[in-house]
């Protein structure tokens, strides 16, 4: 065994073949994912988007210079590179850069909070509806045509409309237009899993259908789900921003970024940073996300990765 | 209680769309306590349909099929006396599963404790040592690929084993020694080998008796000392018996 004589978590013991332990063997194949990864530099670059991110809403009161929430009349609609406020201020004289930088945890909020939620129960309609078949299978994906459907901005409007607006029922609405594609992934990638040889040999082994479903199907489901959402990502900071925008999602003075957009738009002719700066956030993050999951798609594709 | 697996009139019919195909045919036999039985014929003969109804996985349209006297069912109980290795040892194993989780989830399914000290036995058993334990499927090449997949039907420590061709996704030198496998691994546990091929050699080598099957029904039955001897009385049993003569010429 090579495995004995490598120092744990250097290259060659994360790249032994035969790794001596099921944590070495894990560690071993997110490493080989990475090397995948770190080969792309598109992906690289948004991967470092997405966790610029996470680092600025994690360390937002020691990035930001200002309170975001702080007005000062004497102040108001200062053009970037003021002495103080390095990317102006808005209509209520609020630093607009600590108003970003709060703004990355309300954006992360609300990407966190769908990605727990939609994908999760497109997953389980999806496999439940592949495996299955027949009748469960025609009910579930009938339902899952009737939401896709709508246009998702419609439906999410409709959805906060009748909840009322604010920003746990923006993400709610989001979640619930959101999960219809996932349910339509996951399914198409089960009927493929459904009747290889290793899932009628957990089933010959007695195997329940729920512990077929959970530890054997949804496992090669989701890679192709984990991608989608990666990619759907940018869609839903739009949704949430388009939201915060018409006034349904985050309320004033919440620091949102498509609030601040919605705000500035009325000056955007003459104060025009007070739009366009949250508006190039959305932006970069949108692309951070989108590149990113172009990446993890060579990475966690069942297909390429079997080899 | 002589015959462990009784096989009476089955028959098997695939529905799809209207159209009926009858895949096996009033197949009758059964195989004894520590036999090794064969089943052999050309692809699309049905003999391996007849493993999979015996494991609930094609539709049965007639016939019975019992284990040791019982009904064949599916669930726990029979999946600890019946367990089948597959033909492609590429798609048999969940290519996100370490060995050792491949080998373990049999335990874990049947509440069997002690499982460390199991998977190395089992890896051991079937020739295969401990650094092997924590690999993907794809770290491993295909004939070690059946050796875990042979370990895994035996975890369960089954009394009878259903073969569905298991070593023709192997290269020759390779399906040698699986053979040798599964011959020692019958005598030192007392299985029940079905085993189906379209290899007479292999048969040959590992089955007590054997059926010679076409479009789904058998066409004669024969012990070993017949096959060898050239006793074969059908047409289509000698035709075969040339075919592989000339693919193996032992």
């Amino acid at each position: 065994m090579s495995g004995a004589q490598t120092k744990p978590f250097s290259r060659a013991w994360l790249l032994d073949p035969a790794p001596a332990s099921r944590g070495q063997a894990r560690l071993g194949q997110a490493y080989l994912g990475w090397l995948k990864l770190a080969r792309n530099p598109l992906a690289v670059i948004g991967l470092a988007i997405v966790v610029a991110l996470v680092a600025m809403a994690a360390a937002a009161p020691l990035l930001a210079t200002h309170d975001p929430l702080a007005q000062s009349l004497q102040t108001r609609l200062l053009p970037p590179l003021s002495p103080g406020h390095w990317l102006g201020t808005d209509e209520f004289g609020r630093d607009i850069w600590s108003r970003l930088v709060y703004g990355a945890r309300v954006t992360l909020y609300i990407v966190a909070l769908v990605t727990v939620t939609a994908p999760v129960f497109g997953l389980l309609v999806g496999v439940v509806a592949g495996y299955f078949g027949g009748w469960v299978d025609t009910l579930l994906m009938r339902l899952t045509d009737i939401f896709l459907a709508f246009p998702r901005l419609i439906l999410a409007l409709a959805f906060v409309a009748a909840l009322g607006p604010g920003i746990g029922n923006a993400v709610l609405a989001i979640a619930l237009t959101a999960w219809p594609p996932y349910a339509r992934v996951a399914r198409a990638e089960t009927l493929t899993v459904r009747g290889a040889d290793y899932i009628a040999a957990v089933r010959l082994q007695g195997a329940g259908s729920g512990r077929i479903l959970l530890s054997h199907v949804a496992p090669m489901c989701v890679p192709s789900v984990i991608v989608r959402v990666t990619l759907d990502m940018a869609g839903i900071i739009l949704t949430a921003a388009g939201l915060g925008f018409l006034g349904l999602g985050a309320q004033p003075p919440l620091p949102e970024w498509g609030l601040m957009i919605s705000s500035g738009r009325k000056f955007l002719f003459e104060q025009w940073w007070v739009a366009t700066m949250p508006g190039l956030a959305i932006f970069i993050v949108s692309l951070g996300f989108n590149l990113l999951g172009d990446g993890l798609r060579d990475v966690l594709d069942p297909r390429s990765a079997s080899k | 209680m002589s015959a462990l697996i009784e096989i009476e009139n089955l028959s098997v019919t695939f529905r799809q769309r209207g159209r009926e195909v009858r895949a096996v045919r009033d197949v009758s036999f059964s195989v004894a306590a520590r036999e090794s039985f064969g089943l052999v014929g050309e692809s699309g003969s049905g003999k391996s349909t007849i493993l999979r109804a015996i494991c609930g996985m094609a539709p049965v349209s007639g016939g019975s099929i019992r284990i040791g006297g019982a009904p064949a069912a599916t669930g726990r109980a029979f999946a600890a006396r019946v367990q089948m290795v597959f033909q492609d040892p590429y798609s048999s194993l969940h290519p996100r599963r370490t060995v050792d989780a491949t080998l373990a989830e049999p335990l874990a399914i049947h509440g069997r404790g002690d499982r460390d000290a199991r998977v190395l036995a089992a890896l051991g058993d079937v020739g295969l040592d401990a650094s092997f334990r924590f690999r993907y499927p794809h770290q491993l090449s295909g004939g070690q690929r059946q050796r875990v997949a042979i370990a895994r039907a035996l975890m369960l420590e089954p009394e009878i084993l259903l073969l569905d061709e298991p070593t023709s996704a192997l290269d020759a030198s390779v399906q040698a020694e699986a053979l040798n496998l599964l011959s020692r691994l019958r005598v030192e546990r007392g299985l029940t080998f079905l085993m189906v091929s379209h290899d007479l050699a292999v048969i040959d080598h590992m089955c007590d008796a054997v059926a010679v099957m076409r479009d789904g029904a058998v066409v004669e039955r024969l012990d070993r000392a017949t096959l060898a001897d050239g006793g074969a009385q059908e047409p289509y049993t000698r035709q075969l018996l040339a075919a592989s003569a000339y693919a193996a010429p032992v």
